[in-house]
């Protein structure tokens, strides 16, 4: 009793369901597109580092997919934990690419030092793990659920 | 009184006994973090993720300021006006210290005040703080020796226990403390293994970052490469080396949050140890190179050396240039192919070529130090069958590919 939540079960399954769609379909991009870069709508894929992306994101999906069942235990929540962590990599880095991408104006004589546009480069389209990071962030709130419960 | 094994593992037992209590324990979130980052199953995935946010902050933080800034202050600001304020343009001296007069960018130019201090401070500078920034935040966090236990299966197969997975990550930051770390291994035969792999297979932050300024498209290629060498050369050295490969206990800490202030002072104590050690090699490099240039001994060195670079390794002549850098930095060497015009196939088989073809000085003084006379030459001959092999291998595969 004490070991289920079907929030959280619900929750991470749906969850663990997309982000390994999502290594999927990024696997797939690769398939077709080989490093090229993909956009549709919103969304941004492909680039030089897709190949291991997608497998991240696979293996982030079956580890929060086989922590479903008894999900506050702490043996499963740790393993969602885990994934979360891999989610959060993954999509730290794609921002930090976008912030270090973003500051200088360009190594060309008559360029400024810093780009002046530097704002505009933070629009959409954004990597699928981008949009994954805030929906991640509620393993959080488990833990600090359990923290408090103990 | 002298004990015999089953006597002493008896009394083990017989004090566990009485001083552990056993009961139920309920393991805390940590600990469970803790043996899934440490499963097979669990932790592969995991060390995948976090190599590559190693690999993504690596390239992202030296792109940012080597691509962003430091090309910039060298190529448009630094190049031009010290081309034009040092006196006597066409002597010996000014070849020497700017290097080519017509040259537009610091990797072309080849002089000592040009390329010389570009190359250590532009390129490899920020490689090395980002490297040991992300390293030592994973040494205090705890994650090495998680990583040590997951690779131990693989480097038993080589004669190796997982703790030599240490050395080698810190030979990706620079081989000298990665050869220096080998004396924490058990026998002669590790020491000698792992020493001779590192010089000979573990390129060094500063080579990945010029790699990453130079080939940033085939560098998964190059570690490919490197990987195989790396276990197809550990393999045979653990079958006709003699001497023990014993097995070991690991003990693996828990996982703790880090300090910044000592990840601070081990930062900036390896990359200030680097540059004492790098930047007067960089300096002599260049100041080699260029005078063999004007002496003209490189060109009979690349006459000489052509059949072979040529014929075997499908490399022309010009890079014998980076070839006598690399006997002292391969860093400095990968950085001047820059100036050398190359196929892409070519491009990788002398990166490849640079990466095991020497160790670098400072790598060889230490290896003189570690190693008995008969391992150092042990270590020296599978360096120049490796890079007979490796460079020839490549070369036809290149040819099968119509790439070469």
């Amino acid at each position: 009793m004490g070991n289920r939540s079907t929030f959280g079960s619900v929750y991470f399954a749906i969850f663990g369901f997309i982000v390994l769609a999502l290594g999927i379909i990024e696997l797939v991009v690769m398939g077709t597109a080989g490093l090229g870069v993909v956009c549709r709508g919103p969304l941004q894929m492909g680039g030089m580092f897709v190949g291991w992306r997608a497998i991240i994101l696979i293996c982030a999906g079956l580890i929060y997919l086989s922590s479903i069942t008894n999900f506050l235990d702490v043996r499963q929540l740790g393993k969602s934990v885990v994934a979360s962590i891999m989610i959060w990599i993954v999509a730290g880095m794609a921002i930090w690419a976008r912030i270090a991408g973003s500051i200088p104006g360009g190594p060309e004589a008559g360029t400024p030092w810093f780009n002046p546009d530097f704002l505009a480069t933070y629009g959409p389209p954004y990597m699928p793990e981008i949009y994954l990071l805030p929906l991640s962030l509620v393993i959080l709130y488990f833990v600090a659920r359990r923290r408090t419960e103990r | 009184m002298e004990l015999t094994v089953e006597q002493r593992w008896d009394l083990v037992d017989r004090i566990a006994k009485e001083t552990i209590e056993i009961g139920e324990y309920e393991p805390t979130l940590r600990d469970v973090i803790a043996d899934v980052t440490v499963k097979p199953l669990t932790g592969i995935p995991f060390a995948i993720a976090v190599i590559y946010g190693l690999w993504m902050f690596f390239s992202g933080f030296a792109g940012f300021f080597t691509d962003g800034f430091f090309v910039k202050i060298f190529d448009v600001h630094f190049l031009p006006w010290i081309q034009s304020v040092f006196p006597g343009k066409g002597t010996w001296l000014y070849y020497i210290f700017v290097g080519d007069p017509a040259a537009e960018t610091c990797f072309e130019s080849f002089g000592v005040l040009t390329s010389g201090l570009f190359l250590p401070i532009g390129v490899v500078l920020p490689a090395i703080v980002a490297f040991y920034l992300v390293f030592a935040f994973l040494e205090d966090v705890g994650y090495l020796p998680r990583l040590a236990v997951l690779v131990d299966g693989l480097l038993h197969k080589i004669g190796l226990h997982g703790y030599a997975i240490i050395p080698t990550i810190l030979s990706l930051g620079c081989n000298v403390p990665g050869v220096t770390a080998c004396r924490s291994l058990e026998t002669r035969k590790q020491r000698f293994m792992m020493i001779t792999l590192l010089g000979v297979f573990i390129p060094c932050a500063a080579q990945i970052g010029m790699m990453e300024g130079l080939i940033p498209h085939l560098i998964g290629w190059v570690f490919l490469a490197l990987a195989i060498g790396y276990f197809a050369v550990g393999f045979i050295l653990n079958k006709v080396w003699p001497g023990e490969s014993p097995e070991i206990l690991m003990d693996v800490p828990p996982y703790q949050k880090p300090t910044w202030r000592n990840i601070g002072r081990k930062m900036g104590t390896r990359t200030s140890h680097f540059l004492m050690e790098a930047v007067p090699f960089f300096l002599l490099g260049c100041l080699i190179v260029a005078v063999l240039y004007l002496t003209g001994a490189m060109d009979w060195l690349g006459n000489a050396l052509a059949p072979v670079l040529t014929g075997v390794f499908g490399v022309p002549e010009e890079t014998v240039a980076p070839l006598v850098a690399g006997f002292l930095r391969k860093d400095l060497a990968i950085g001047l192919l820059g100036g050398i015009e190359l196929t892409t196939w070519q491009m990788f088989t002398s990166v490849v070529l640079l990466c095991i073809y020497f160790p670098c000085l400072a790598t060889v003084a230490l290896m003189l130090k570690e190693e008995k006379w008969k391992e150092f030459l042990a270590t020296m001959l599978v360096l120049v069958v490796t890079v007979f092999v490796f460079g020839g291998l490549l070369n036809l595969i290149g040819m099968g590919l119509g790439t070469a």
